[in-house]
């Protein structure tokens, strides 16, 4: 599949094949198409020379930036998207999941841009789509959301969805089970997968509830020091983004994290 | 069929936000309410102007709609329509029933506002002299709007030669014949109607073969 604006040859040959629980993530230089193979992909737009098939009829699209509806209340948006996909409306849960806190009834503009991309992520995945695919979407994300995140991506792909992703944070790449491509001149070269991250992390917390009730909600860590408000746990360093997430999510501050090799 | 429907809905609630689509019906409102307000003389003759009048109105109209969406947001609506073409027959079946709605009111209007009595050849003249003008209008909209025409100021000054090039013309079918026949009191112009209407479909198409191949 070609796609040309004008003389200028954008993709320049890709075969891509995306298969139902193995996400994808593309990664790439600024302008090197990213956003055009995914708008290919999404359906939103079409290719020069050569097909797309086999897509699904429910697809969940996130373009980067999401567009502000500059009218449309938050509510509406939402509610009038889920039927455009025609599929029962399951965006509340997952804004409730990445922690949206901003105006329900006013509109997507007037959101900051955090709170705007869960509104674009609600409406891509909150139709249960067979085919996602989302541009950027860690972009303005706080810490907790990105976690969560990374769990309605997998969710995603365990239920059977292909997904397709571009993010050049490295948080996809890092996701098990995920296959990753480099869109290098208009061509997709995969690459292989990352190293795990090695060693530990040293994180010392503040919390507001018992560090013995805020440690048994974390995921599993190497070795931990609760006392009273004060929680430090050494984590294994690619879990360290999860356990931050989890340890904020409980309403603890992050006083410190060291990396130990 | 249903998503299309939910893609009207969405549509249809974006432009009237907007308000963009207040200014061609306000203006559509004063001209009917000064024109059948003064005496215009017995029906069916005046329906020629107001027919005349919807036709640059439904064009502008048409513009609007097709317009509503900014490019970066019609991608998301594409895509969650799972492809142009729901999105561009939503768009049709808007400004279709807005055209419908606007040559009723433009139909009855005389009646609410003048001393004459109905015609005795009945509304069918009148309603179909207005929808014949309103879809050509729309045809014309279609064009002139987004994709195939992104600059305002081009759209506005295509569709302004197009309308006043096709509206005079007492043989041009369908706003020109129709017209001419509600002027001579002829048969009401049931072709004509239908005519335009399949002119607005085809520019759908038009509109429809050209944003899915971008």
């Amino acid at each position: 599949m070609r796609k040309r604006y004008g003389r200028r040859a954008v993709l320049a040959g890709i075969d891509l094949q995306l298969h139902a629980g193995v996400p994808v993530v593309v990664t790439g230089h600024n302008g090197s198409g990213k956003s055009t193979l995914l708008r290919i992909v999404a359906g939103a737009s079409a290719p020069s020379t050569g097909t797309v098939t086999g897509r699904p009829p429910v697809v969940g699209y996130l373009p980067a930036p999401y567009p502000a509806s500059a009218r449309m209340p938050v509510r509406d948006h939402l509610r009038h998207l889920a039927a455009v996909h025609g599929r029962p409306a399951g965006h509340d849960a997952v804004l409730a999941a990445l922690g949206f806190d901003g105006a329900a009834a006013g509109p997507v503009a007037q959101l900051s841009t955090g709170n705007s991309q869960k509104v674009g992520l609600a409406q891509a995945f909150g139709c249960a789509p067979e085919l996602l695919v989302l541009d950027e979407p860690w972009i303005s994300l706080d810490v907790v959301a990105a976690a969560a995140l990374d769990r309605l991506v997998l969710d995603a792909a365990s239920r059977g969805a292909a997904v397709l992703v571009a993010d050049h944070t490295g948080r996809m790449a890092a996701l098990p089970g995920v296959r990753a491509f480099r869109l290098v001149d208009g061509v997709l070269v995969e690459s292989p997968p990352p190293e795990p991250e090695r060693g530990t992390a040293l994180i010392e917390l503040r919390c507001r509830a018992d560090a013995g009730a805020v440690l048994r909600g974390l995921p599993p860590v190497v070795d931990a020091w609760p006392d009273r408000d004060a929680l430090t746990v050494r984590v294994a360093a690619g879990r360290s983004d999860a356990v931050l997430a989890a340890a904020l999510a409980a309403g603890c501050s992050v006083l410190d994290v060291r990396r130990e090799s | 069929m249903v998503r299309t429907v939910a893609c009207a809905r969405l549509l249809t609630a974006d432009v009237l936000r907007s308000q963009r689509v207040l200014l061609p019906v306000i203006l559509y409102a004063g001209v009917l309410a000064v024109l059948y307000g003064g005496d215009p003389g017995p029906l069916p003759a005046p329906w020629a102007a107001s027919a005349l009048i919807l036709y640059p109105v439904a064009t502008w109209l048409a513009l609007v709609v097709a317009n509503s969406e900014e490019p970066p947001t019609r991608l998301v609506t594409v895509a969650a329509a799972g492809g142009t073409g729901r999105v561009v027959a939503a768009t049709l079946a808007v400004v279709l029933a807005a055209d419908v709605l606007l040559s009723a009111a433009a139909t009855v209007a005389p009646l609410l506002l003048t001393r004459y009595p109905a015609p005795p050849d009945g509304f069918a003249l009148g309603f179909c002299t207005h929808l014949a003008a309103a879809a050509t209008g729309t045809a014309i909209g279609l064009l002139v709007a987004r994709p195939l025409i992104t600059r305002i100021g081009w759209s506005f000054c295509i569709a302004a030669v197009a309308v006043t090039a096709t509206a005079v013309q007492p043989w041009l079918p369908p706003v020109g014949t129709a017209v001419h026949a509600v002027t001579n009191g002829a048969d009401p112009p049931w072709t004509q109607a239908v005519l335009a209407v399949v002119l607005a479909a085809a520019a759908a198409v038009v509109v429809w073969a050209v944003e899915s191949r971008r």
